[in-house]
């Protein structure tokens, strides 16, 4: 039983890079209340950008910069030109424009770079490894878990400690009110939404080096990441944090204690919350 | 509950239908059979997903989950039962969709809106994920292959290996089962659901249980979903992991949306123009899933009520005074 550090780290690791994909989500359905269901193709386009800068930089710390600078972009005229116009004609049609969006991502990113998987190798300090607990660990998986830190402690901060925080808060209690104090309301919006997909960008450049980046990896995070969701409670950041961390364990543990079920095992978790609390853990009731 | 309008234009469709299932096998080449076959399959697909979108407003992104289970049912009866009746692995598979449609149905329906959106599509990651690694049944990525048994009248023997003939076999049960639909829209229950997602605060205060209502509906749907992947199977006579993936949901997606989610023929227009659709793009380019996409795209932006509803709004200014004011008729969207 040595390998158990080994595997709690990597269940550690893998929490992270979900909760980096999930927070991104529950950020935008929380505060806008949009199920962005292109969510999971924004974070394989900041997996496939990073690719590609790395490839003609070599330098990953750049990666970790231009692609969330770029992926918010592209979330800020998402908004603005595609998701403000159904707005109006209701929920149904918000998902069905992000779920459209996805698969036209995913056809250009096969397009683009090939239907095929791609390998991210980031050098320097990252790809070394570290001595801790008594064994030598990649510094890479430290890292993201350390980056997963990072967000969630910024993200809550922003939230419930600054005047941005309130500002956005408030708007989506009462759009209408904030508006009349001279607020505007829409680029309120249009920055959650962009803010979204640049975490959503982040968590992609993050994953490159970790798990293979080809076109089906929008989809097999997006599933997880749902069950996150899910298990945690919609629009949490609470529920977001610690169900990332009992996915990543039981992902981890599953592997190595019994292979052939661990992929039901998430989806087992996720029957059982929802017979017994459909709401979620930390979620409100409807 | 019917009127006698639609009554006139219900028996006039259908002898249009009839016409058009003499005139199609006499006159087509046996490809052009092949794609009014996929066409009319794919017909109640989609019209078993309307009834859950359209008619009850209930989005969902699993619905492939019950087509394949229907597809991957039949090829699995008929690969382990020998000497088994098309039509018997054609009832086993509706039976199975019906008790899986009704168990998902149980959990899921629980939540709405957004959640149940979600929900639907983890529950098919999960479909698709048993059919990948359950090797031993579904044959995994290999996929499973399909021999059409012959059909057995009594008096004689339909050779079902013969498209035309298949073709005629499809024409009746699903023509059958589309009328069976038309009919439950317009039933005391059908209408308990469009009136549920117009106004479900009141329908419980009338005393109706709402959540009963949406069950029953969603089992009902599930179970076409089922009959339609179990025709699917035995129409290419294989079943891969296709028919059960995302891919397939995102299929009833654009024929419903493209036909048009506010009325009851919609989808089936939905399903002929994507058909034939697809056979135009995927001679031209490799890349048609891509425009199909785009075409997605511009009609949830611009055209939300589908080409019926573009059709309606040209009946209406041209015949001055519109169609009746029928609630199915309008799709209950807010424009």
């Amino acid at each position: 039983m040595a390998d158990i550090p080994v595997f709690f780290l990597h269940g550690l690791a893998y929490a992270g890079l979900l909760f980096l994909v999930s927070s991104g989500l529950t950020l935008v359905f929380g505060l806008m209340n949009v199920l962005n269901f292109s969510h999971a193709a924004f974070y394989m386009l900041g997996a496939y950008f990073s690719y590609s800068i790395l490839h003609l930089t070599g330098n990953f710390w750049l990666c970790l910069i231009a692609c969330p600078l770029l992926l918010l972009a592209i979330g800020a005229l998402v908004e603005r030109f595609l998701l403000r116009r159904v707005h109006s004609y209701g929920h149904v049609h918000e998902l069905l424009l992000t779920f459209g969006l996805a698969y036209i991502i995913t056809e250009l990113v096969k397009w683009t770079w090939g239907n095929y998987p791609l390998s991210v190798h980031v050098g320097g300090v990252l790809s070394d490894k570290i001595h801790i607990f008594g064994i030598d660990y990649p510094v890479y998986r430290i890292f993201i878990f350390v980056c997963a830190v990072v967000v969630g402690l910024l993200m809550s901060l922003v939230i419930y400690r600054t005047r941005v925080g309130i500002i956005v808060r408030a708007a989506v209690n009462d759009s209408q009110m904030v508006g009349a104090l001279g607020i505007n309301v829409p680029f309120v919006f249009m920055s959650v939404f962009a803010v979204g997909a640049a975490l959503s960008g982040f968590a992609g450049v993050i994953a490159g080096p970790l798990l293979t980046t080809y076109p089906g990896m929008a989809a097999e995070i997006l599933i997880d990441a749902f069950v996150v969701i899910v298990v945690g409670g919609f629009g949490s950041l609470g529920g977001a944090v610690l169900a990332s961390v009992i996915i990543g364990e039981l992902q981890s543990f599953g592997v190595l204690l019994i292979p052939k079920l661990s992929l039901a095992l998430i989806y087992m978790l996720m029957a059982a919350v929802l017979i017994i609390k459909p709401s979620g853990l930390f979620g409100e009731e409807q | 509950m019917i009127g006698q309008k639609s009554y006139l234009n219900v028996c006039l469709s259908a002898l249009f239908l009839l016409l058009v299932a003499v005139i199609v096998p006499m006159w087509f080449p046996p490809y052009q059979v092949c794609l009014v076959t996929e066409v009319i399959v794919f017909s109640l697909y989609a019209i078993s997903y309307n009834l859950l979108l359209g008619y009850s407003g209930l989005l969902s992104f699993g619905h492939a989950m019950f087509f394949g289970t229907g597809a991957y049912a039949t090829a699995v009866a008929l690969g382990h039962l020998p000497g088994l009746p098309i039509y018997g692995a054609i009832v086993i598979a509706v039976l199975l969709t019906t008790v899986v449609s009704f168990l998902v149905g149980g959990l899921l329906l629980r939540h709405k809106g957004s959640y149940f959106a979600l929900l639907t599509l983890a529950f098919n990651a999960l479909f698709y994920a048993i059919a990948t690694k359950w090797y031993t049944i579904t044959g995994g990525d290999d996929g499973l292959s399909v021999t059409r048994p012959d059909l057995n009248i009594g008096i004689a023997s339909l050779n079902m290996a013969d498209i035309t003939t298949f073709y005629l076999f499809t024409l009746i049960c699903i023509g059958a089962v589309i009328l069976f639909c038309w009919y439950f829209c317009h039933t005391a229950m059908g209408q308990t659901v469009l009136l549920m997602r117009e106004n479900e605060e009141r329908m419980k205060f009338l005393g109706y249980n709402t959540n009963t209502s949406r069950l029953i509906l969603f089992t009902f749907t599930g179970a076409l979903a089922g009959l339609s992947g179990s025709f699917y199977a035995l129409f290419f006579e294989f079943t891969s992991i296709s028919a059960i993936s995302t891919d397939m949901t995102t299929t009833v997606l654009l024929m419903t949306f493209i036909g048009g989610t506010g009325s009851f023929g919609g989808p089936i227009l939905g399903a002929l123009v994507y058909t034939y659709l697809q056979d135009f793009l995927s001679d031209i380019t490799d890349r048609w899933p891509l425009i199909m996409g785009f075409i997605f795209i511009f009609m949830v932006l611009y055209v939300p009520g589908g080409l019926s509803g573009m059709i309606n709004s040209i009946r209406e200014r041209f015949a001055g005074t519109g169609t009746p004011a029928n609630l199915i008729e309008r799709g209950g969207r807010k424009q």
